[in-house]
């Protein structure tokens, strides 16, 4: 398993060795390398912080104070998810036309991130056991004190996970920078090809991106901390109840409506007015085989990356050690790299099979490595919260291997890899680089088109392609907000009582 | 968990109907990676296909990214042929040993200017460099790309410097003016403050809207925009004088694999391409330029002569490296 994550890096290594000496040095201490550096770091620390913010004020909010309008705040605040970050900025560009530079990168991909805050710190709020906090109320904690002793150490496993998948994120988009005109890793690495046809150059370029990942991974790993909470059962005892706030739920919703403008009204006003604007008519049956071609593709691509992930989340829950966190950063720099990297490494490697080279199959594998962060995430995620001693019991109790895995492990996983599935299904649909390299010969998916039109500038023709692929994608988006039903599920199911 | 296997189930299924299709290739059929746009090149193909019954797979995608990919397949490239929207991606390929060198009866077709010398490739249209401007507003019209440096210019000029376009111009501008001279003339264009635009169409648009009078980008952008906006709109093409950098062709070009199996049939398409029928269609309709001495230019453009375009060696304009560490160093990138 470790060794399908490391293609890329090694592809890397290869590429990045035959550079010679005089020029890696030169591309790696001249200035302009030091500035990428710095622009990268600083976009990503910043919109690590705004979407930190605003995500964990939306889960708090929808989480404890009773909002008007039912699962409509947490829809608008987990839906942009949907909206691929190109489609996004160019729908603000073409809204504002002065939109460039660094803060309006920050502005973008803050509302594109800020998404993946919101889910996560959600999902483990909805898992903390009321009776936990009642209990430590009673023993005379004050509410900051709950929050701290109580609450924060069962948030931040997941928290800090979501936030590095953010990080990671930032690192590795191409469309908000490259329309933006902001200098990251990711940009010059694109530059480096489309000039100067320079493979080895930009591995070595990579690399570097590589190793400011190694960084932030090292600094999560930390920050996760050794100790975590565990229950004795997977159930939750009892919920919470909500607070109500009267009159001032309404400036609260506001923030979310503000959000979801942004996000949300932004794009699709932009695609409507382009959409009716288009005076070409639009080709329905190319519109229909790219949905299926997209939804074929991600799904083949998550479930792929469901398979490699189960034994990996499992493996991160239950041990810690050198090889699981092996394992595990090798996965993360995954996803910090650009699609373009991944799909050349994987073009090095399977067009040496051409009875396999840009068919479905690769291209599934190709999601599967680009998101398997996601799902191996959310699998320990649901797996980590639970004791290890569930496993020992079912064991003494005589339920052993296939059997133990299936009756305990499985159904205990189960929400995890829902959520990781979907995730990846999300974001594999809306995914370019690797898909234009690997697809099958002319096989299109949505985001093809839509690359095929705004390549050519014909923004009109791209609306519908874009308005379906939005439309798709927020299906997936409507089931990830959902609440959790599986830890009353695990109750009633028996197995723990 | 029976949805999870039932998923299973289904994505087997899937990949193994796929595989199935793929493969077997037979020799009535080729493979192209297109880095033409299928809107500026896909009728073209589907006719040749009606016409010689032969199946084109086409493979859509960036010039740039496919002339990467292709390095990467190295001998293991399933395609037979390579069309690129640019000089660039062709010289990468070429250079690597890639491509094949043409037979001559298909070179001799076209001017020499019109293919790389090494034979590898030839090209199938061009299109030039053009200043577009707002006729209401600029009465008097710039003959050299030295006048746009007179300040009375200053922020009414729009420019795309990431555009490949752009880039093979500020190439040819060092290639015939040496690196000192066009850095010297980047430098006033910048003290202009220039509006800076990612795309070609952009500054159509702008220069249409008003916010600027004059923008650098390639000739069929006036219609574009027209037809993408659905009217007339309030800009022409200009060329500056015989000679200018400033007036460069741009290609786009095609050459056919070592590798291939079926290089005459990959010969035939491109000896499609050049016959004069269609020539004179890629004229009337993407509105570029023909290669062929005896084709038209497109509606109310002048030709290729009275243009007078710069004469640069196609395989010069293959490596962007110092041009973009120029644009780096007058800060327009």
């Amino acid at each position: 398993m470790i060794a399908i994550a490391a293609i890329p890096l090694l592809y890397l290594i290869k590429r990045g060795s035959e550079i010679d000496r005089a020029s890696l040095t030169n591309l790696l201490l001249r200035d302009r390398t030091i500035e990428i550096y710095t622009t990268t770091i600083l976009l990503a620390s910043i919109v690590l912080l705004f979407s930190f913010i605003v995500g964990s004020t939306f889960a708090w909010l929808i989480h404890n104070v009773t909002l008007p309008f039912g699962s409509l705040p947490i829809i608008l605040s987990v839906l942009p998810l949907a909206i691929p970050s190109y489609v996004l900025t160019y729908a603000w560009i073409s809204i504002y036309p002065g939109f460039n530079g660094f803060w309006a990168a920050v502005l973008v991909l803050t509302l594109s991130t800020s998404p993946y805050v919101t889910l996560v710190a959600v999902a483990s709020l909805r898992r903390i056991d009321f009776t936990q906090v009642e209990a430590g109320r009673s023993l005379g904690l004050s509410q900051l004190a709950v929050l701290r002793r109580v609450i924060w150490p069962q948030m931040r496993v997941s928290l800090s996970a979501g936030l590095l998948l953010v990080f990671l994120y930032v690192l590795s988009d191409f469309g908000a920078v490259s329309l933006l005109g902001v200098n990251t890793f990711t940009r010059n690495i694109y530059t480096m090809y489309r000039a100067t046809f320079d493979r080895n150059g930009a591995a070595v370029i990579s690399l570097a991106l590589i190793l400011l990942a190694m960084f932030i991974i090292a600094l999560e790993f930390r920050l996760r901390g050794r100790r975590t909470v565990i229950k004795s059962n997977a159930g939750i005892v009892k919920t919470h109840i909500k607070i109500s706030v009267g009159w001032l739920r309404w400036p609260l919703l506001t923030l979310i409506f503000t959000y979801a403008l942004l996000a949300l009204g932004v794009p699709f006003w932009v695609l409507t007015t382009r959409f009716i604007q288009n005076t070409e008519s639009i080709d329905i049956s190319s519109l229909i085989s790219a949905t299926f071609s997209t939804v074929i593709a991600s799904f083949a691509g998550a479930t792929l990356a469901m398979v490699f992930a189960l034994p990996l989340g499992i493996l991160l829950a239950r041990r810690s050690g050198f090889i699981p966190k092996l394992a595990e950063s090798s996965i993360l720099l995954t996803h910090a790299l650009p699609g373009v990297v991944i799909g050349l490494a994987l073009v090095a490697l399977s067009s040496k099979f051409p009875w396999i080279y840009q068919t479905l199959p690769v291209l599934a594998f190709a999601y599967a490595l680009l998101f398997l962060a996601k799902a191996v995430g959310s699998i320990r995620a649901s797996l980590q919260r639970i004791a290890p001693i569930l496993h020992d019991v079912s064991e003494t109790l005589g339920i052993t291997g296939l059997a133990a895995f299936r009756r305990v492990t499985l159904p205990l996983a189960a929400p995890g890899i829902l959520i990781g599935f979907l995730l990846v299904l999300l974001t594999a649909m809306k995914e370019l680089p690797a898909t234009l390299m690997l697809r099958p010969t002319g096989y299109e998916t949505l985001a093809t088109e839509i690359w095929a039109a705004t390549s050519i500038s014909k923004f009109n023709e791209a609306a519908p392609y874009a308005l379906v692929l939005i439309i798709i994608a927020a299906i997936p988006t409507f089931i990830l907000t959902r609440p959790d039903k599986s830890d009353s599920q695990a109750q009633s199911e028996g197995l723990i009582q | 968990m029976r949805k999870i296997k039932a998923t299973i189930v289904f994505l087997v299924l899937i990949l193994t109907v796929t595989a199935c299709g793929i493969g077997g290739s037979d020799s009535q059929s080729l493979t192209v990676y297109s880095g033409r746009s299928e809107e500026f090149i896909g009728p073209f193909l589907a006719d040749f296909e009606t016409e010689s019954g032969v199946t084109l797979n086409i493979r859509y995608g960036d010039s740039a990214e496919l002339a990467a990919q292709i390095l990467e397949e190295g001998e293991n490239s399933p395609a037979d042929i390579f069309i690129s929207q640019d000089a660039g991606a062709l010289g990468a390929v070429a250079q690597a040993g890639l491509l094949k060198k043409l037979p001559n009866e298909l070179l001799s077709q076209v001017p020499a200017t019109f293919r790389a010398s090494s034979g590898q490739w030839v090209v199938l249209t061009g299109r030039a460099r053009v200043f577009a401007y707002n006729p209401k507003t600029v009465t008097a019209l710039p003959t050299s790309i030295d006048d746009l440096t007179d300040p009375s210019w200053s922020s009414k000029i729009g420019i795309a410097p990431t555009n490949a376009s752009f880039q093979a111009f500020v190439t040819a501008l060092r290639i015939i003016r040496g690196d000192e001279a066009a850095k010297n003339w980047l430098d006033k264009i910048v003290a202009n403050s220039p509006k800076l635009f990612e795309k070609n169409s952009q500054i159509v648009e702008a220069i249409d809207a008003g916010q600027i009078q004059l923008g650098l980008v390639n000739h069929y952008y006036t219609w574009e925009v027209s037809k993408a906006l659905g009217r007339e709109i309030n800009v022409v093409n200009g060329f500056f004088g015989p000679g200018d950098a400033g007036n460069l062709i741009n290609v786009s070009g095609a050459g056919v694999f070592n590798t291939s199996k079926n290089q005459s049939l990959a010969n035939k398409l491109i000896e499609y391409l050049l016959t004069e029928k269609t020539q004179k269609r890629f004229v009337s309709e993407t509105h570029e330029y023909s290669v062929l001495p005896n084709v038209t230019s497109p509606a109310s453009q002048p030709t290729l002569k009275e243009i007078g375009a710069p004469i640069v060696n196609l395989d010069s304009l293959k490596d962007l490296k110092q041009t973009q560490e120029l644009l780096i160093k007058v800060g327009l990138l």
